[in-house]
């Protein structure tokens, strides 16, 4: 390769890609007229432009696009439904009562105290479930009531003295 | 960029679907040749046109007006090319019925040999191009594809004009060197009789 050569070759992409000054260019291709070698590397990046952008020319020149437009627009509207969910759940957060930090142990909270209390509150009315009254009569003396008790299979029979006083026996 | 786009984009911030719309008529055959260009690949250029549109609604408040408009939405555009090569990881086409691959033109006489020489130099060309760095790739796609000139191309990637000019270099010469084999087919599958390389140099 000529002296020259190796100063053309930086400016021969350049002159390739047009992006040169009046007087590069004239340098540029005063060179090419003599210089076969540098002739071919221009041919060489004329064929590889060629190969990269003919089949894209294609492409775009054979499509159609076919409903890209409709599907763009759909997934824009299926985004924008999707922002007012979190549009609300943006709301939620930023009321500071909705702040995980404190909802979350509130809840727990309820639920422990929920729990505890249901187990205080059957504890609390035990009864006689499966009581009933077999019989109740009524004397002058005293009022008896049996009761048959299922369960334990007992059978209670309760004698009390009008209303002030009462007394059972089973 | 010109008052009008300048409004258009105003109001597409705002949320105007209708002004999109015209942002999409105007540029979506230059995303689909970028898309197209990076992946070579029809389907995966459409998908890839419809999520820069989606992408390009959603993040189109960031756009401030320092550069052009169409440098913002090219570099959108390869930065979405690229990560959509590099998920699927694309390799050249494997079929020449493969739907979305590379139809040669009705130009051409379809014989078989010339229909094999395409098909190869297509799976060779895709090969090539994913060889590249993807810096060098979008310089490839942005000068050769798109004809963008240096200064815009630095816009798009963000980086000076050295540095697009030495991507361009470095990438000429590896696609180069990976198609040596391929130098002249061209002016082969182009129909040339004497078999002689693709196209004679510039006129001087």
């Amino acid at each position: 390769m000529k002296d020259s050569c190796s100063s053309v070759s930086k400016l021969i992409e350049k002159y390739f890609d047009q992006e040169i000054t009046s007087k590069e260019r004239f340098f540029v291709e005063g060179h090419l007229q003599n210089c076969p070698a540098c002739r071919e590397a221009l041919s060489s990046m004329e064929e590889l432009r060629t190969l990269i952008k003919v089949p894209v020319e294609e492409a775009v020149r054979n499509e159609d696009f076919p409903w890209l437009w409709q599907k763009i627009e759909r997934k824009i509207r299926l985004q924008e439904k999707l922002t007012w969910w979190q549009f609300l759940r943006s709301w939620l957060d930023a009321s500071p009562l909705f702040k995980r930090k404190v909802w979350i142990p509130a809840v727990v909270t309820i639920g422990v105290l929920l729990f505890i209390t249901a187990q205080i509150f059957f504890k609390e009315f035990p009864s006689y479930p499966d009581s009933s009254v077999v019989e109740y009569v009524e004397s002058e003396t005293h009022h008896v009531m049996v009761y048959d008790l299922e369960k334990a299979k007992v059978t209670v029979i309760w004698l009390f003295e009008g209303l002030e006083e009462e007394s059972s026996t089973s | 960029m010109n008052h009008e786009e300048t409004k258009l984009i105003s109001r597409c911030q705002q949320g105007d679907q209708e002004a999109l719309k015209e942002i999409y008529d105007k540029y979506h055959k230059k995303v689909y040749r970028i898309a197209y260009g990076v992946v070579r690949h029809r389907e995966e250029a459409l998908d890839i046109v419809q999520e820069v549109f989606i992408k390009l609604f959603r993040s189109i408040k960031n756009f401030k007006g320092r550069s052009h408009f169409f440098t913002y939405l090219y570099r959108m555009v390869m930065n979405t090319a690229i990560d959509h090569a590099r998920k699927i990881g694309k390799h050249p086409l494997s079929s020449l019925d493969e739907e979305g691959g590379f139809q040669p033109s009705d130009e051409i006489e379809k014989g078989p040999e010339r229909l094999f020489l395409h098909k190869e130099l297509e799976e060779r060309l895709n090969w090539a191009m994913n060889k590249l760095p993807a810096e060098q790739r979008a310089a490839l796609v942005f000068r050769e594809i798109e004809g963008l000139s240096y200064q815009e191309m630095a816009e798009a990637m963000g980086c000076s004009i050295g540095t697009v000019m030495s991507r361009l270099h470095y990438s000429r010469k590896r696609m180069q060197e990976l198609l040596k084999d391929y130098v002249g087919i061209l002016g082969q599958s182009r129909g040339l009789s004497d078999g002689s390389k693709g196209q004679s140099p510039p006129e001087l």
